[in-house]
Order: C-alpha cells, then structure tokens, then sequence
C-alpha cells in the first residue's frame, strides 16, 4: 500500500493507523465474529449432529427454551450469582483497594500480592482445594465446630442453599484481589490532593469513600463491572467442577447447561445449545450496554 | 526467538512424521492412568512378547470417557477424524448412537477372529450393531456387595446371612448395623444414581421401555426408589453430594460397612489398608429375594476411521482382549482390572484368595457373578435419563412428592429426546 | 507512587494506631487468600488417605509423591509444552494487540471508534457457543495438534486490545510527530520509540495472558491430542479423574501447575501495577 505513489502524507497515516489494527481485528472477525454466524445457523437446525436439518418451525429451538424447566432454573441461578457476588466483589475490591491506597500502612506491597494471588491459581486446583475445605469431613465444618458457631457439619455442597453460597464464596476468593489491582490502579491516578482536602473539612473515612473515591472511579467501577458481568453470566467452570450443577440442578449454570447439551452426555443437540448460547449473548450485550449508559450518564 | 520458535516446530513435525512411518505402532486414548493405562500395558507388553516384538502401543491417558466422547462428537461433525486414535476406549452405552450417526467413524470387529461365545452376554449387548461387533471388551462392570464382616459380626450377622435376602430384610440389618457400629451399610454419590439403575437391573427391570423412558409406571423404581429415601432417614444409607464426597469420605474415611457398585470401586476400597482382611462380597438382596446381579460402568475398546492400520489394530485386540490369559492376568494384577472373558476368568491367577478380602477368590466370584446378569433394554439417552432421575432422588429426599419428582424427571427426559427429534 | 517514603511527623505513632482495624481487615482477607494454597502446599506433602482426610500440616510424603508422580504422569513433558505454549501465545497476542491498541488510539477516527466498538461484542460470545465451529475451521486449516490451534483464537482478544488503547493515552503525540520529521516510518516509531516507552503494559499484560495461556483448558482439550502435546491442566485433569485418585500426588501436581504463574506474577509485579494503573486512566 505504501508504495502507492500520489498518495499524501495523510492518506499514508492514515492507511498506517488500518494497518496496525487490521490483523487484530481480522482475527477477531474470523475467530469469533464467524463462529457465531454459524452458530446462529446452526441454532436454527434441529436432530443429531451428524445429520442436522432445518428445524419446524424455524425458531423451533427459540420457542423450546421457554417451557425447559432446567434452562430457566439455570438462567435463575445465574441470574443470583450475578446479583450477590458480583456488586459484594466491587465493593469490596474497592474498599481493599482504597485501604491499601493509604500511604501510612505498611506492608502494603505485601498485602496486595497476597489478596492478589488467588487469582493466579488454576483453576482446576481451585476447584479441588475448595471442594476439600467444604467437604462434610473438611476443615470449614471442623472450624466452626470448633469455635461453636454450629453444632452438627453442615453438609454445604448438598443443600442448595449452601451450595449456592459456596459458588459464590469460591468466586469472591478467585477474582476480588484480581479487581481491587485495578481499583488500586484508579486511585493511583487520583491525586493525593484530593483526600487531604477532604480530611481537612473532617469528612470520615466513610464520607470520602462515597462521596470522593467511588464517583472519582467511576471509568473503572463501569469497565471491572462489564467485565464481571461477561464473567458471571458465562460462569461454567465453578458450576462444573464443584457442585456439578447439582444438588437437583441447583447451582447449575447457563453456560453448564450449554455444554451438558453440546457435548455432555454423548447426544449432542447442537442445534439447541447454539438457541441457547445465542440467548447468553445477547443477555450479556444488553446488560454492558445498560452498565455503559448508566456509567456515561453521571459524568 | 523465531528460530528457535522453527526449530521446535521442526522437531514437532519430524516426529510426527516419523510416528506416521512406523506401521508396527498403534495409538490408544483411555482415561485413568492406573486402571486403564495398566491393563492396556499388559496388553502391549504380551503382544509384544508373543507376537511381535516390534510391536509398540502408544497410551495417551485422557480425564474421562466424556473426554473421548467429546471428542468423537467433534470429530464427527466437522468430519475430522484426524484426532482420533487408532483405538478408543469409552463407556459401552454410547457406541449405538455413534454408529448411528457417525458410521464411518468405526471399524468393525467381525473379521477379527475373536471368539465371541467366550465373552459375557450383557457385555456384548451393548456393542453389537445390526447384528455386527464392534467393541472388544476390557473391563467388566459387574457389580458387587462388598460387606464389613466384622461390623456385620457385631450386630449378630455373617456375610452368608446377606446373600439372597430381601432389601427389606437388608433395611433392618442395616438399621441394627447403624445401632451398634454407627455405620451406614451402604453409600451413593447423590448425583450420580448409581444404585437405583444398578438395584433395578437385579430385578431383570429397565428405565426404558420400547425407547421411551420408563420411570412413571415402573412400579419396581417406584419401590426401589422409596427404599433408599427411607435408608437415608433411618442412617443406612449416606447420600454424598458427589462422586469425591462417595469415594473420599464415605468409602476412605471409614463411614461404611457396605458398598455396592461395579467391581472397579475396589481400588478405592482397598486404599484403606488398615481395613484389609475386615471385606468380603456377595450378591446383592433383591426386592422379593433371591440373589441379585447388575452391571455397573465398564467400558470397550473401539477401532476408529483414523486407524490407518486396520488389521493390526485387530489382530491386538483378538490375540489381547480376545480372551489372552496372560493380558488379563496382569490387567488384573496391576490395575484391578476384571475380565469379562468367561475363560480368562478360570485362570490360577483370579482363583487366588485376596488377602484384603479375607482370602475370598473375589474375582473368580466377580466372573460367576457377571456370566448370571440379565441384558435389559438400554438406550444412548442412558446417562440424560440418570441425571434426571438423580434430580428426582434428592428432591425427594427434601420433602417432594414421590410421585411428581418421577413424573417431572420423566418428562424432562422426553423434552430432552424430543428437542433431538426422537 | 511518588511518595513512598515515611513521612517523618510526630504523629505517625496516632495515624498507626488509627490505622490497626485496617491491618487487622487485611490480615484475615490475606490470611483467607492464602490459606487454600497454603493447605496446597502441605496436601502435596501428604499421603493421598491423609489429604483426604482433610489434614492441614506439613507431612513426610513429599519426596514419595514426587517420584510416583514422575513414574505415572509425563510431567516434564506437561511443563515444558505448558511453558513453549504459554510463552508463544504471549508474545504473539503482545505484539498483535499492542499493534491493534496503538492504532486505535494513536490514529484515531469515528470509522476506528466503531470498530472498536463493534469489537467490544466479542468479549461477550460464549466460548460454547463458538467450540464447535472454530474446530471446525481450525481443523480445514490442517492446524489441529499444532501450536497455531492452542494460540490462534487467543491471539486478539478485545481486552488486551482495550488494555494497550487505554495506555497508549500516555504516549506522547509530539514525539511522534517529531520522529516523522526525522524520517522515521510509522511501524519504526511503533517498534523504535512505543515499544520502549510501554514497558510497564507489556509487563501487565504479559502477567494476563500467560496466566490465561497457562491455565486454559476447554480449548487446548478439544483441540490437541495426545501425551506429546499434552500441557499442565490436561495432566492434573487426567489424574484428577480416575477411578481411585491418589490425591497427595495430585496436589503436588496442582502444585506445579500453579507455580509458574505465581512466579511470573511475582517476578512483573511492580510493572503489571504501573501497566495496569496506565490502563485505566
């Protein structure tokens, strides 16, 4: 393209600027852009994967999910898990985050990398790690055997409630510390200024925070919010390796229950997962639109 | 850093090119290094003696029969069979449905020269397609009843007294078993609902019928499935939450006197050394009684499209799995692997007494046992049904009606089949 | 950042005290951040009866787990292709992303804007949802069981991309301008004068994708087969998952796994701060 002639110092800026971002964005046009087509294709056929054909009614699969007792089960658990874990997380993100942003605290580095470091672990350890710590037999019961909070072991990963709780304890440990690195970020980017001021008219700790820290954050409350409602809504693998989905569907995510009709089970119903993973889509779309539009609105 | 990337990559290439050269190899995908991985090294290990020293096997060891069913399904709808081994073992329910949907997947075993009056009915049913064999047998699911004897022996009983009783009787005994030794007499992963299937089987009964699925109006279920709830209440069965909570806390940290599944639960059991000598097996009670006999899991060997060596791939498992008695004797010696080779089950080696089962000859009996199960109607929907029907069981066990959890668990299923077109 | 040193005022001893139902928050959230992987670390020391017995101290079994895990399991093999494809992935998705970020930032226009608006989208597609058609695709590429079919989906990802846009909001237009001038070309000043002055993104993001490269699962699984290109998580998921597990030599193998990422956060720590700091600005 450059060796074009006539073509001015502009127009080659300019076709500089496509260049760098063309191969990224091609990528992404084709590896995720592309699928989703065909998925959209597919979720409008129907029988096993070998021998797919057009449904009939076309949205056959569309109109199916409505009278599925366990997707609208699984969209309900998701749907909690989103509503307690993910504002808990940002919260309390943010509070470690504008604690550790104190310059009198010591220890601070130290502090951080430790809150920090579960997010580093793989998941598949994780998972075991804490199906043994919430085990009947595990160390959570015996502690509060212990210390006399509960008399007999709770069986948590058995009863839905307490399995629901657990999902969203395993969560809050794995990507708190991963979210306060950013809010810590933010803060760095205020200045200090800003809060001596404050502490000068004599607003407690408390004022400052809400009325100083989170509206100055806003930019990266709305982008760690995006990005943990993309996480939560296409949770999976927290379903699958600690409860299972279960007891009796329980804890049972979309996405889980996406890939129990992909690829669970040995029979395949493509056709349906592709509805349903379009449905997922499209829930999460709407969700970071509104998260964006709330975010610009107060600026 | 390019370079070296090219060369590494290099170095990939050429040894995939030099394993595509040696015609004397053959590929295997399996799950579970220790059982599995074992028996296929005795396989290779005897070929390799008695046959064809060049003979080599290469074992890649995958997480679980779903990973190898995944893959299958991938590969068979984008056509793509490249990633297949040239062998595959997973679970004997699924083999139907992929011939059926993908049949140029497959190879199959006519033509192999094995002998297949020697191998167990219930085995072979599930393999035979349209009258052809497709899959060569490894290990053998049948089911035991593994008792504590001296537990049982605390609370008046002996191991003989269990054999051939009722399920009522053996809720009585396990309720006096609770009283004396605080142990439950029988355990079940939650759910996973192994024992509903595996009682139900005892009594020669179905969870389908003609290719629907048969939980409302299957008075034995109904009945099987009220037993166990009541088990639960009275502490003589532990329900876990999963399969971890079954093996980990209630067979490995001693909360049982019984267990009840396919034999290949023994490794498990026998991890626990301090209780070596202390178990013995039987059959399993039924619900009018008389001996009950069941099969549980156990898997196949499974030629696929990608093998580019048909013949050998057949030859090793005839002159191996076939019915070789050496194979299964170290199947059987370093991985716990029971045959399901009616002939290979007489050998010196599964008459000799196991010390952790109080010098029973357990599998010799396990053999007896898996030659008297009955084969029942199965169906590739199999394990959709059971993940219901586990549903079903703890909603139960919380307090739902009986009645309506089965109904909701038999029409989940056939939204299920009928999203598919069946 | 900037101030770091102890400032000298008499009433350090006051702030200090005032600050103690700080420490104490921090210490039990640091304590519950640490002690799953504290017990993994003593589980790996462990007999697998012992680690299923939920035992919380150091045991003797460490070296016996060691060599059963070395006899079982190709762990070195594991390692080694977690590492080459960890650290492929990583510097190719570096050097695309940072490309796509510094173009969209730096030369910027409505009609790049709303590409990257319509980029954001795919951070929302449902890895499921797109498994199957993308082996598909991978496999008419005659790529399965290369390292292309573990990095490719991975290559550009909206996050990274946004990652180094954000930064780039630090880089200097008049020194570009000034380049220009001196006759350096436009990928010249990418590789001459951006590439040094973001260190720190780099770093931050490095940290991200070799964790994300190093412990995914579902992808690689579906895509590679075989013990030769087997990496970390596929082994810990094949132990993981037997008919009996022997959990202590397992847990030494989660140990593994995860020792690699909590190196490489520790060793870029300071930077992936700065680089994150920069991102959200």
């Amino acid at each position: 393209m450059k060796k074009k002639h006539g073509f001015g110092l502009l127009a080659r800026q300019k076709a500089a600027g496509w260049g760098f971002l063309a191969p990224a964005s091609l990528l992404i046009f084709v590896m995720s852009f592309y699928p989703m087509v065909k998925a959209f294709i597919t979720s409008l056929q129907t029988g096993p994967a070998a021998k797919l054909a057009w449904a009939d009614p076309i949205f056959k699969n569309y109109t199916r999910m409505f009278n599925d007792k366990v997707f609208l089960t699984a969209m309900g658990n998701t749907f909690l898990y989103l509503l307690i874990q993910v504002p808990v997380m940002l919260i309390l993100a943010i509070l470690l985050a504008q604690l550790l942003n104190n310059k009198d605290l010591k220890l601070r580095g130290l502090f951080r990398t430790l809150i920090f470091l579960p997010c580093a672990t793989a998941l598949v350890s994780y998972s075991l790690i804490f199906k043994t710590l919430f085990a009947n037999e595990g160390l959570i019961n015996s502690f509060l055997k212990g210390i006399g909070i509960i008399q007999e072991n709770v069986n948590w990963l058995g009863q839905s409630d307490t399995a629901k709780a657990v999902i969203i304890i395993a969560l809050l440990w794995r990507w708190t510390g991963y979210n306060m690195v950013f809010f810590l970020a933010g803060l760095q980017n205020i200045e200090y200024s800003v809060y001596e001021a404050a502490n000068i008219d004599g607003a407690s700790g408390w004022k400052t925070f809400w009325h100083i820290t989170v509206p100055l954050l806003r930019p990266v409350i709305v982008m760690t919010g995006i990005m943990s409602i993309n996480g939560t809504l296409q949770l999976f693998d927290e379903s699958v390796n600690l409860t299972n989905g279960g007891p009796a569907n329980a804890t049972i995510t979309m996405s889980h229950y996406i890939y129990n009709n992909a690829l669970g089970q040995g029979v395949a119903n493509f056709g349906y997962a592709s509805a349903l993973s379009f449905i997922v889509f499209i829930m999460v779309a709407i969700l970071a639109f509104i998260n964006l539009k709330v975010g610009d609105t107060r600026d | 850093m390019t370079k070296k990337i090219l060369a590494l990559m290099l170095a990939l290439c050429m040894l995939l090119a030099v394993s595509a050269a040696m015609a004397e190899k053959l590929t295997v995908t399996a799950w579970d290094a220790n059982f599995n991985g074992n028996a296929l090294q005795a396989a290779a290990d005897d070929y390799k003696a008695n046959v064809d020293p060049e003979f080599e096997l290469e074992i890649n060891i995958v997480s679980g029969s779903s990973d190898v069913e995944n893959d299958i399904t991938n590969a068979g709808s984008s056509g793509d069979y490249s990633l297949l081994s040239d062998i595959v073992l997973f679970q004997d329910r699924y083999i139907k449905n992929f011939v059926e949907n993908y049949p140029d997947a497959w190879v199959d075993l006519e033509d192999a020269g094995i002998n297949w009056d020697d191998i167990t009915a219930v085995k072979q049913s599930y393999s035979t397609i349209n009258g052809k064999h497709y899959g060569a047998p490894v290990d053998n699911g049948t089911c035991i009843m593994a008792y504590r004897v001296d537990l049982l022996e605390q609370a008046g009983y002996k191991i003989e007294d269990m054999k051939g009783i009722t399920w009522e009787k053996f809720l009585e005994i396990g309720k006096e078993v609770y009283a004396k030794t605080g142990k439950a007499l029988l355990s079940m992963d939650g759910s996973g609902n192994d024992l509903p299937y595996i009682m139900l089987q005892g009594e020669g009964v179905s969870l389908w019928k003609e290719g629907k699925p048969f939980i409302v109006g299957n008075e034995k279920l109904k009945r099987v499935v009220e037993l166990l709830i009541e088990m639960e209440k009275e502490h003589v069965l532990i329900l876990s939450n999963d399969w971890t909570g079954y093996t980990n806390e209630t067979i490995m940290q001693d909360q049982v006197a019984g267990v009840l599944n396919g034999n290949w639960i023994i490794p498990t059991m026998t991890q626990v050394e301090a209780n070596s000598g202390k178990w013995q097996i039987t059959s399993m009670p039924t619900l009018d009684g008389g001996e009950g006999f069941a099969t549980n899991g156990g898997s196949s060997l499974y030629v696929t499209g990608n093998c580019k060596n048909p013949e050998l791939a057949k030859k090793f498992l005839a002159y191996t799995f076939g019915g070789s008695k050496q194979t299964y004797d170290e199947a059987l010696r370093k991985g716990g692997v029971v045959t399901c080779c009616i002939s290979a089950g007489q050998s010196e080696v599964y008459g000799e007494g196991v010390p952790f089962f109080n010098n029973q000859p357990v599998y010799k009996d396990i053999t007896e046992m898996g030659s008297k199960i009955i084969p029942i109607e199965e169906s590739p929907f199999h394990y959709v049904l059971r993940g219901y029907l586990g549903t079903a069981m703890q909603q139960i066990k919380d307090g739902a009606d009986i009645d309506a959890a089965l109904q909701e668990a038999q029409d989940a299923t056939t939204f299920y089949m009928e999203g598919m077109g069946y | 950042m900037t101030n770091t040193a102890i400032r000298r005022k008499p009433a350090v001893s006051h702030i200090q005290r005032k600050l103690i139902p700080a420490y104490i928050f921090l210490t039990i959230m640091s304590f519950l951040s640490v002690f799953p992987l504290y017990w993994m670390f003593t589980a790996a020391t462990n007999t697998s009866l012992e680690v299923a017995q939920g035992k919380i101290w150091f045991g003797s079994y460490l070296s016996e787990n060691y060599k059963n895990l070395i006899d079982q399991q190709n762990l070195w093999q594991a390692m080694g292709n977690s590492f080459f494809y960890a650290a492929v992935q990583t510097l190719a998705t570096l050097l695309i992303c940072s490309l796509a970020g510094y173009g969209f930032e730096l030369y910027h226009d409505k009609g790049k804007d709303r590409l990257f608006a319509i980029l954001l989208l795919a951070m929302m597609v449902p890895q499921v949802a797109t498994l199957i058609p993308l082996f598909t695709m991978i496999s008419q590429m005659k790529m399965l069981n290369t390292v292309w079919a573990f990095i490719i989906p991975g290559l550009a990802t909206p996050f990274m991309i946004m990652m180094f846009r954000q930064n780039s909001r630090n880089f200097p237009i008049d020194t570009m301008e000034a380049a220009r001038i001196d006759g350096l070309s436009e990928i010249g000043i990418f590789f001459r004068m951006y590439f040094p002055m973001m260190k720190s993104t780099y770093a931050a993001s490095a940290v991200i994708v070799f964790m994300n490269a190093w412990n995914a699962y579902m992808w690689p699984r579906t895509v590679m087969k075989g013990n030769a290109v087997q990496t970390m998580p596929m082994l810990i998921a094949n132990m993981s998952n037997g008919y009996a597990v022997d959990y202590g030599m397992l847990m030494l193998g989660v140990l593994f796994c995860s020792l690699p990422t909590i190196i490489v956060f520790f060793v870029l720590q300071k930077q992936f701060a700065e680089g994150i700091t920069g991102s959200v600005k």
